[in-house]
């Protein structure tokens, strides 16, 4: 479970960005996340939509503890972002679409690593590496350098890296940028397979194609702030306009 | 504890695996003092050869009846060959376009002088080198030779024992030991060894560690690791220390291939160097080495922090490579040594304690003070990056 009530985070300007944003800049700081309030429940796939720099990715990484919040509380299992990050973090995979691997480490190595932070049992965390690597074909693969594999081979990477410790709480944010059609594609089963295992998983995407694939629950946001959250049923039910996407832009123009 | 071990061993092996650090960290220290050597012990060797060996042309312009004896001392000596009829105004010319290697004008009263039992002159032209003037001491050794048979016949005229003319015999007795005197010109090439090698080793991996993951993108995920940002910053800290210390250590063993490699060492010096490999000298040594290689680490990993790529890291790091000789040159300036002040300097500490410990001349008191001072900075450093590394604006910069 993810509650995030009234969650503000403000950055300061660089005196660059000062210059470029001129009077719009209050105070030197620039609200990247404006009060935004919304729940994501376990079994459910919670969507948040937004075009780039709406804040999509400094919510989730405040959700994921990287960054403090400046105002309103963020709790994950019941744990609070802020009192108590290293046990939000035991709960919490985390997978980017930009997220970087160590390239000169074999994939076994790197998950052994992740695993040793989270500080797993040697056979438990063997147990669930050999699932893994099966159900996601990998073990052809395991041993050879990480900079040495395919695109594809890495997201696979990622992925176990992301799921090892088996998190109860699943961050996706924007997971299929940069990635091809089957790449894309193998991470919406992989979201809908978590969804059915009865983990909360929460994603950010500015691209309406997965918000229709694989929401029960959605947040659109835009200039930090939510224009809409609730189920996704609920949104499709009261649209004005022909298409998702003209309803959000409609959304966002109206914001 | 488990969480620091688990990082350290990662970015080891991530570190060892990357071809930069192993060139920066092991093959440059370990090939460049033999490769050094080397080339200039060749270089030297065949110039040496080149001009004992060399047959020296020479010429002497005079009219006198003694010069006969120096003209017969050159054609008996082997390698010279005695060139005639030199016009004296062509003797600069001809020497300045190595005609000649050497000429030997004696003045018009040379005669008279010697016979009057005064000094006769000989104007002696050649072209200096910068080395050894191997070949300008061989030919003053001809004017050596002519000025003993001279003398000679000048005591025997006088029925005078040649002996006569010593009149003071210096006998130079010096207190300075020999490792004292070897050991102190040695130790002020040392800590150009410690100092610009515990940096080159920590540069490239603090570099990769901290610009590097930013780069990547791989900060995110290990930010995400329930593992607090100290303990992450420790296993970092704590290869870029090992990599710095095993750099300058590296270096050490390519000096000591130096000695086993090239001979013609005096023995003086081999046992200077033999010395410093003693345990007691590579523990002081070490003890040096670790807070400055903490100092360094902590530093190069704040700047590289602060860095967007590893390209912007380079460039900001770069020109403290000179930053960091400025200090270890004071160290060698004649007259500079470790006292209360100069022992609160950094590198400069470390430079003044080397000579003193390779020399045996190192004072207790003045060790714990370039420790101490060594050791609030060490602890300051790694204060300052942990600060940076907490600071979010710094992490997701860019």
């Amino acid at each position: 479970m993810i509650e995030v009530n009234d969650l503000r985070k403000q950055f300061k300007l660089t005196r660059q960005q000062k210059k470029e944003l001129g009077r719009a800049s209050k105070n030197g700081t620039v609200e990247a996340v404006a009060g935004i309030t919304f729940t994501s429940k376990p079994g459910r796939v919670f969507s948040l939509l937004g075009p780039n720099g709406a804040g999509k990715t400094t919510a989730l990484r405040i959700l994921a503890t990287m960054l403090k919040p400046t105002s309103g509380s963020v709790k994950i299992c019941g744990f609070d972002v802020q009192e108590d990050p290293q046990e939000v973090r035991r709960r919490l995979g985390f997978l980017t679409g930009s997220t970087g691997l160590y390239d000169r480490l074999t994939p076994n190595e790197l998950v052994k690593y992740y695993a040793d932070l989270h500080g797993m049992d040697k056979k438990v965390f063997e147990k669930r590496l050999d699932e893994i690597y099966t159900r996601l074909d990998m073990h052809g693969f395991a041993k050879r350098r990480i900079g040495k594999l395919s695109t594809g081979m890495k997201q696979k990477v990622s992925i176990t890296r992301t799921i090892i410790h088996d998190p109860e709480v699943i961050v996706f944010d924007e997971p299929t940028a940069g990635l091809d059609v089957i790449s894309a594609r193998s991470i919406i089963q992989l979201i809908r397979d978590f969804r059915e295992q009865g983990k909360t998983v929460i994603f950010s995407t500015h691209i309406m194609g997965e918000v229709s694939l694989l929401s029960d629950d959605l947040a659109i946001i835009h200039k930090g702030k939510l224009c809409y959250n609730g189920s996704y049923k609920d949104f499709v039910d009261q649209m004005k306009t022909n298409s998702l996407e003209d309803e959000f832009i409609k959304l966002v123009e109206e914001a | 504890m488990n969480a620091f071990l688990t990082i350290f061993k990662k970015e080891l092996i991530d570190t060892l695996r990357d071809r930069r650090t192993i060139i920066a960290m092991i093959i440059i220290p370990l090939a460049l003092f033999p490769v050094i050597f080397g080339i200039w012990t060749t270089i030297q060797k065949s110039m040496v050869k080149k001009a004992k060996e060399k047959t020296l042309q020479v010429a002497v312009i005079s009219n006198d009846s003694e010069t006969q004896k120096l003209i017969e001392i050159i054609i008996q000596k082997e390698k010279f060959k005695l060139i005639e009829n030199v016009p004296e105004d062509s003797v600069r010319s001809f020497v300045q376009n190595d005609s000649l290697d050497g000429v030997f004008v004696f003045s018009k009263t040379f005669d008279k002088r010697v016979e009057n039992l005064r000094a006769g002159r000989i104007k002696f032209y050649f072209k200096s080198s910068e080395g050894d003037n191997i070949e300008k001491d061989r030919m003053k050794d001809l004017v050596d030779k002519f000025e003993d048979s001279l003398l000679s016949a000048r005591f025997e005229k006088l029925d005078l024992d040649k002996a006569i003319s010593t009149a003071v015999k210096l006998v130079e007795v010096d207190i300075t030991s020999k490792k004292e005197r070897i050991g102190k010109a040695i130790g002020a090439i040392l800590p150009y060894i410690f100092v610009i090698f515990c940096f080159m080793g920590s540069m490239y991996p603090a570099i990769d560690l901290a610009a590097g993951e930013k780069e990547r993108g791989t900060i995110e995920t290990l930010l995400t690791a329930p593992v607090s940002r100290f303990v992450i910053l420790l296993g970092k800290f704590g290869v870029v220390v090992l990599t710095g210390i095993s750099s300058a250590l590296v270096s050490l063993v390519g000096l000591y291939l130096v000695v086993l490699q090239f001979g013609e060492i005096p023995p003086e010096i081999i046992d200077v160097i033999s010395g410093i490999f003693e345990i007691k000298s590579i523990i002081l040594l070490l003890s040096l080495l670790l807070p400055l290689t903490m100092f360094f680490a902590g530093v190069l990993l704040s700047l590289s922090m602060f860095a967007k790529s590893f390209k912007e890291a380079q460039s900001i790091i770069t020109p403290f490579n000179f930053v960091i000789i400025l200090p270890v040159l004071i160290g060698l300036i004649p007259g500079v040594t470790l006292d209360p002040k100069t022992a609160l300097i950094p590198i400069l500490n470390v430079s003044l304690a080397t000579k003193e410990i390779v020399a045996g001349t190192i004072d207790f008191w003045l060790l714990i003070e370039v420790y101490a001072s060594l050791a609030v900075l060490a602890g300051l450093s790694l204060f300052l990056s942990s600060r940076i590394f907490l600071r979010e604006t710094v992490i997701f910069r860019g």
